[in-house]
């Protein structure tokens, strides 16, 4: 997911300047890091560049100078194609704890005592996004952001209770993958 | 066929406990069947005047052996309701497991006839041993029965196990219809009251005595063949029918009535049951009010006949003998007695089969602190409520029949059947009494490890 | 940790077995005043067992369930089921509600074991069913509600009486994901309000996270944070 297109499809409702583009984003998207200012002015000056937006000009009513961006004919195809195409599901995903418990194994570490570790850690990260979406007063988009985050510490924690029960085979392969 | 006898002998085999309860009454319910059909046949087969070496002269005339053997038929009518009862147990496992073998791939017909076959084998049993015992006993008393009595014992062991296996089929003919049986939340209700039944059962009584009057009239001293025994048979039909609408009206009224009012938890739930699902219970307490009203009656013709025989003994040229009277009342009372013990079993079999089938919702009540008692006092209540009122009407009626033939047998008064007041009060009584032997069987079931599964 | 609950619920080397088949080695767990704990493991590690236990449903073999300073786990079978209908409340995946029953004479049933009139208990009973979002479904039989429908009405029966301990066995078990939130979300909602600690047996992570804490149960002993620090 690149900053590059979100703010290419928040430009594509009208001419905006870099301080609402950010507002927008943070207020859409609540639970992905806030934006930066500098990364917003750097990614809208590269989208410049590459003809996919414009300045509009600029307006100052009595405050700093503000330049105002629009959508050039160029980025509306590419934030249409961008939205239209299906992301990649992820053939291999970087799987640090899988690391760390092979490491363990061969290190003559703890890998179950890890894995225990490890669960208590993601168990307290859903508590906090369960404690955030059932909050009073927490929108839809929290809601749903919490709910992503949540489905994939799950299916994580779904992966380590298999691993667990699975780990006397593992080390056993694991031991002798490394002799050979 | 083969692997349909195999598949139906592999889930019997790997049936629990209740499945084994279920085979050992039907079991026993063909036996019975089979002995009250084989004692009718073999009489029927003898013709004219014939001397018995027992009985004290009853079965010896063809009149008094017709009306014996009528008794006999219609001691069926209790025999095939225990049957029916029995088909119940289990019932909503065996739906599930029918409903399993339908999604994997088994055709209904396929499927009705492993149910069937179930059924067949356990009913060939009962009336394989039957007949067993029969020959025995026949040989034993007839030196040389003729071959009308062994073809109609044969006839009878073979229409049995037919019957029975033909019963089933109907009665499944809508189970097996989905393959997704399992899934049914609601339970399902047990059919629509029998208002079809009660009307045809009046039909036949008003044509049959249009009948006996039109036959009187033309020979007064022969009604005619079978009109007899067809009206008999019709007014019990038309009885027993009228008895399971009105219980069933009245549960469903007590229930409605006591759901709406009550502050008691144990009516509450009683009631519900009753107002939910009234025809339920209605077929087995159908049986008892029959009973009630025959056994009323008849001990009340007892006390007016023994009466008159006293008055009139030796004057007229009745029979040689009271022996001969005495003889056929006591076999009747037999009779009706067990008719009595056939329907207190199948009441029995209702009640434990209705806390069989809700145990695990049951178990998850006394896990939330529902106490046992109050649980056993809806158990009771379900038999007590409706039956009330029911073995009332029923009482009342026997007690009139038995003041109307003391009516007719005495001189013009009106006798007061005393002897017969006892008789409702006594079943109402042995109906609780079965009820609550059912009440250990909710201790034992109700566990906690029912919660295992759900 | 600091201001740690008093425990409420107390149990020590619990040991159970099912015919011969051991579903309980020693199994510990202490659960605090208002406290909402959570027990996860895998099908099959003891987790329904340990719920029946600290119950007072089954007895176990070995070891022993302190309730409020007292021992439960000796009291006779009808203290027990009082125990049960005043100061435990349960909820189980399916089969606690009576099918014959509408769904406020449901809720009202525990009221009316203990005496309250018919009238009062169903005043109450349709209160909770409010609360829950299922009093339009008060007339109805549970085979006529949706499974969420259905559990909301249990939860209503189990917190009706005021219960000091909430058990629930797998609550959102036969439960799609948002019927399943609806649940939870009502169910420590409800709880925190009225300061009843839950005892939630679960398999899912998702709804584990309700809890202030996770107990984890492995071939029927605790393991983690089964006895507070």
């Amino acid at each position: 997911m690149s900053t590059r297109h979100i703010l290419l499809g928040l430009l594509a409702g009208g001419p905006s300047h870099g301080y609402d583009l950010k507002r927008r984003h943070d207020e859409h998207f609540p639970q992905a890091r806030p934006l930066a200012y500098g990364q917003v002015y750097t990614t809208l000056q590269r989208l410049v560049r590459d003809s996919l937006a414009e300045v509009e000009g600029t307006d100052s009513d009595g405050g700093p100078e503000r330049t105002l961006y629009r959508l050039t004919e160029e980025g509306s195809r590419e934030v249409a194609t961008w939205a239209g195409q299906v992301t990649p599901p992820a053939p291999f995903v970087t799987n640090e704890i899988f690391a760390k418990v092979v490491v363990a194994i061969l290190t003559d570490g703890d890998p179950a005592a890890h894995l225990l570790a490890q669960r208590a850690a993601h168990m307290e990260r859903m508590r906090e996004l369960t404690a955030l979406k059932t909050a009073p007063g927490s929108g839809l988009a929290t809601v749903l952001s919490a709910d992503y985050a949540l489905n994939h510490l799950d299916a994580d924690l779904r992966w380590m209770t298999t691993t667990q029960a699975r780990l006397t085979t593992l080390t056993a392969q694991t031991v002798e993958v490394d002799r050979s | 066929m083969r692997t349909d006898l195999r598949l139906a002998w592999l889930l019997v085999r790997g049936s629990d406990r209740w499945e084994w309860w279920r085979i050992a009454l039907t079991v026993a319910g063909a036996m019975c069947a089979t002995g009250l059909g084989l004692a009718a046949a073999v009489l029927a087969s003898v013709h004219g005047q014939y001397r018995f070496s027992f009985g004290n002269g009853l079965l010896d005339h063809p009149g008094e052996r017709s009306g014996v053997i009528v008794t006999l038929l219609l001691l069926l009518v209790p025999v095939l309701g225990l049957l029916g009862q029995c088909a119940r147990i289990g019932a909503v496992h065996r739906d599930r497991r029918m409903a399993v073998l339908r999604l994997a791939g088994a055709e209904p017909g396929r499927v009705r006839r492993i149910a069937a076959l179930e059924t067949g084998l356990a009913c060939l049993l009962g009336s394989a041993l039957a007949t067993a015992g029969a020959a025995a006993v026949l040989t034993a008393v007839w030196e040389q029965p003729t071959a009308a009595a062994w073809a109609g014992i044969a006839l009878v062991a073979v229409c049995v196990p037919v019957l029975g296996t033909a019963a089933v089929v109907l009665a499944l003919r809508r189970v097996v219809a989905s393959p997704l049986g399992w899934v049914r939340r609601s339970h399902p209700r047990s059919g629509r009251g029998p208002g079809l039944l009660f009307v045809g059962g009046l039909l036949v009584v008003g044509v049959a005595a249009l009948g006996a009057v039109a036959g009187t009239s033309v020979d007064s001293n022969y009604a005619g063949p079978g009109t007899g025994p067809l009206i008999v048979c019709a007014v019990v039909l038309a009885v027993g029918a009228g008895a399971v609408w009105l219980t069933g009206a009245l549960s469903r009224l007590t229930g409605r009535l006591l759901a709406a009012r009550t502050g008691s938890p144990a009516v509450l739930i009683a009631a519900e049951r009753l107002r939910d699902d009234p025809w339920a219970a209605a077929r087995t307490h159908a049986a008892v009010l029959l009973v009630t009203v025959v056994g009323t009656g008849f001990v009340g013709v007892r006390q007016a006949l023994l009466a008159h025989l006293e008055t009139m003994d030796g004057s007229y040229g009745f029979a040689q003998d009271a022996a001969f009277y005495t003889t056929g009342l006591n076999l009747t009372a037999a009779a009706i007695a067990l008719a009595l013990a056939i329907i207190l079993t199948a009441l029995a079999v209702g009640t434990a089969e209705s806390v069989a089938t809700r145990r695990r919702g049951l178990a998850a009540q006394v896990a939330a602190g529902v106490p046992r008692r109050v649980l056993a006092r809806a158990l009771l209540l379900e038999t007590a409520l409706p039956l009330a009122p029911a073995v009332l009407v029923a009482g009342t009626g026997g007690l009139a029949i038995g003041i109307w033939y003391g009516h007719l047998a005495g001189d013009g008064g009106w006798p007061m059947p005393y002897t017969a007041l006892p008789v409702p009060a006594g079943v109402y009584a042995t109906c609780l009494l079965t009820a609550a032997a059912s009440l250990p069987l909710l201790r034992r079931s109700v566990r906690p490890a029912e919660l295992r599964y759900v | 940790m600091s201001n740690r609950p008093v425990p409420l619920l107390v149990a020590r080397d619990l040991v159970k077995s099912h015919d011969r088949t051991p579903a309980l080695r020693g199994a510990a767990l202490e659960l605090g005043e208002g406290e909402i704990v959570a027990v996860t493991g895998t099908s099959g590690s003891g987790k329904s067992t340990l719920l029946h236990c600290l119950a007072g449903i089954v007895r176990p073999d070995g070891g022993s369930v302190t309730y409020a300073g007292k021992r439960v786990d000796t009291l006779p079978e009808h203290r027990l089921s009082e125990l049960r209908r005043t100061d435990f409340g349960v909820v189980f995946q399916f089969g606690q509600l009576i099918p014959e029953l509408t769904a406020v004479d449901n809720v009202a049933l525990p009221l009316m074991l203990a005496g309250t009139a018919r009238g009062a208990a169903q005043e109450q009973a349709g209160a909770w069913l409010e609360r829950f979002g299922v009093r339009k479904q008060e007339a109805a039989r549970p085979g006529e509600l949706s499974g969420g429908q259905a559990q909301r009405v249990a939860l209503a029966r189990a917190l009706v009486t005021g219960p000091r301990v909430v058990f629930a066995d797998e609550p959102t078990g036969a439960l799609d994901s948002l019927a399943s939130e609806q649940v939870m979300t009502a169910l420590v909602g409800a709880a925190r309000e009225a300061g009843a600690a839950v005892l939630l047996i679960t398999h899912d992570a998702q709804v584990a996270a309700y809890a202030d804490r996770e107990v984890r149960l492995q071939d029927g002993v605790t393991v983690g944070s089964g006895v507070l620090a």
